[in-house]
């Protein structure tokens, strides 16, 4: 089945609406109730969506798209996470035929080997920038809490996502998990 | 069943070109200041609002739980800010008293502050939403005269420094995050030191050697080296001091002046020329 690519943009647009509208949870209302620690990174659950459930050439840019809108609530930047990003399509693409996401255990547990991917490549590069690998260890306890509510969401918003994008496909089957 | 199928060599290439790209970003990326890129400004001006306005919301719930449910207690709160009010007048004649002397003194010793400081009040209205960072963002930006560089400090001591800035907000990397480092002295002992965020809302003292006499306790100011911080600013104060068995150094571990829990409201102070503020 193929999108045409005015379905693949209002597909895009919309997860931009729904990636913008989580950054501000994160940034904004969870501090606002004393959560600064174990941030949320909900932008590396939609890339890991995007990474999984689409075969497209245009999954990197719209990575890129996706990390461009997240270097606007995080001084991380869009490069690190794009690089992040494209590791973990290459690895979606190889993995593809044994990844079945058919119950919500398999897709947290999935979500969560896919974080721990994201969080060596993002924090290894973090560390080699700063010239400093003595932070890792405290970096990966901020991670590790935080990775496990992602892993739990999974499901929730996969779900919904899967809304977005088969809506936007022609096809009323969409993407079988 | 995939959603989309293509050629697998353009895949190949898409990823390969966004991979370079990526290396190229990474290359150029500071974690230390940062010009945000036109869209970064665009993207970061129009959200901002929103955060703004989700942060007033909450403020206003909280004055009017504040206002209306907790009323029962004004009274005495407003016997006890009496007793502070005459307290702090009493304190701000002496402090008045001891900066004339102060001023007095400068001017003796010829001393020349090459910068004084613009004061823009701002409000805190996000954090970021990466948990390696440790940066807050508030509601002033370029059009009310923030630079990169200004120091932001609270009534409690130092918050960090401007790492970017769009015409109405500005983002600022506090002395929590791991990439900022802070020239301190101890004020008991008059000892240097590099302050640098460690994690769960704690820094540490480094470069401090193993024959200091520093002690649990101690207050650290900012030392007004390196161009960033005025001097005399409080940082934090030492909670707990390891002296290992090797190394020439003391790890020492800080608490933060600022209750970095409540932070809502920031002064940045802007850097300008004597000559200006004439």
């Amino acid at each position: 089945m193929k999108m045409k690519l005015s379905q693949i943009i209002v597909a895009l647009l919309m997860t931009v609406g729904l990636l913008v509208g989580l950054e501000i949870v994160t940034a904004t209302l969870l501090p606002l109730f004393n959560w600064y620690d174990y941030r949320l990174t909900f932008h590396v659950l939609i890339i890991i969506f995007l990474a999984i459930r689409l075969d497209t050439p245009l999954t990197p840019w719209m990575i890129l798209v996706l990390q461009l809108i997240h270097s606007a609530f995080s001084v991380e930047g869009w490069a690190i996470g794009t690089f992040a990003g494209i590791i973990i399509l290459l690895s979606a693409n190889y993995l593809k035929e044994v990844l079945h996401l058919t119950t919500a255990l398999m897709t947290m547990i999935t979500v969560q080997l896919f974080q721990i991917i994201w969080f060596v490549t993002v924090t290894t590069i973090i560390c080699l920038k700063i010239s400093d690998f003595s932070k890792f260890g405290m970096v990966l306890w901020s991670f590790v809490p935080g990775s496990f509510i992602l892993s739990f969401i999974a499901p929730f918003l996969f779900w919904f996502l899967e809304k977005i994008w088969r809506g936007s496909s022609e096809s009323s089957h969409g993407v079988g998990i | 069943m995939k959603l989309i199928n293509e050629s697998s060599k353009t895949k190949v290439v898409n990823n390969f070109i966004v991979g370079l790209l990526a290396v190229y970003g990474i290359s150029q990326k500071s974690f230390h200041l940062d010009d945000p890129t036109l869209f970064e400004k665009i993207v970061t001006e129009v959200i901002s609002p929103v955060q703004e306005g989700i942060v007033s919301s909450k403020q206003s719930i909280s004055s009017l739980w504040d206002n209306y449910l907790m009323i029962v207690n004004t009274s005495k709160e407003n016997e006890l800010l009496h007793k502070q009010i005459s307290r702090l007048e009493s304190d701000i004649s002496s402090m008045e008293e001891i900066r004339k002397e102060n001023l007095r003194l400068k001017q003796l010793l010829n001393y020349s502050d090459e910068l004084t400081h613009h004061k823009i009040l701002a409000q805190v209205v996000g954090w970021d939403s990466a948990n390696e960072f440790k940066v807050i963002r508030v509601n002033k930006g370029t059009r009310h005269g923030i630079r990169v560089m200004s120091s932001v400090i609270t009534d409690q001591g130092l918050v960090g420094y401007v790492y970017r800035v769009t015409p109405n907000y500005a983002d600022v990397l506090t002395i929590l995050d791991q990439n900022n480092r802070v020239d301190v002295l101890v004020e008991r002992t008059r000892t240097h030191g590099i302050v640098e965020g460690v994690f769960n809302f704690t820094c540490a003292l480094k470069y401090v050697m193993r024959n200091e006499p520093v002690e649990v306790g101690d207050k650290l100011l900012t030392a007004g080296v390196g161009g960033i911080y005025p001097k005399g600013i409080k940082v934090g104060m030492v909670r707990d001091i390891a002296k290992e068995n090797f190394g020439m150094t003391l790890n020492i571990e800080v608490v933060p002046s600022v209750d970095f829990d409540k932070l809502e409201e920031v002064l940045v102070l802007v850097p300008q020329q004597v000559e200006e503020s004439k």
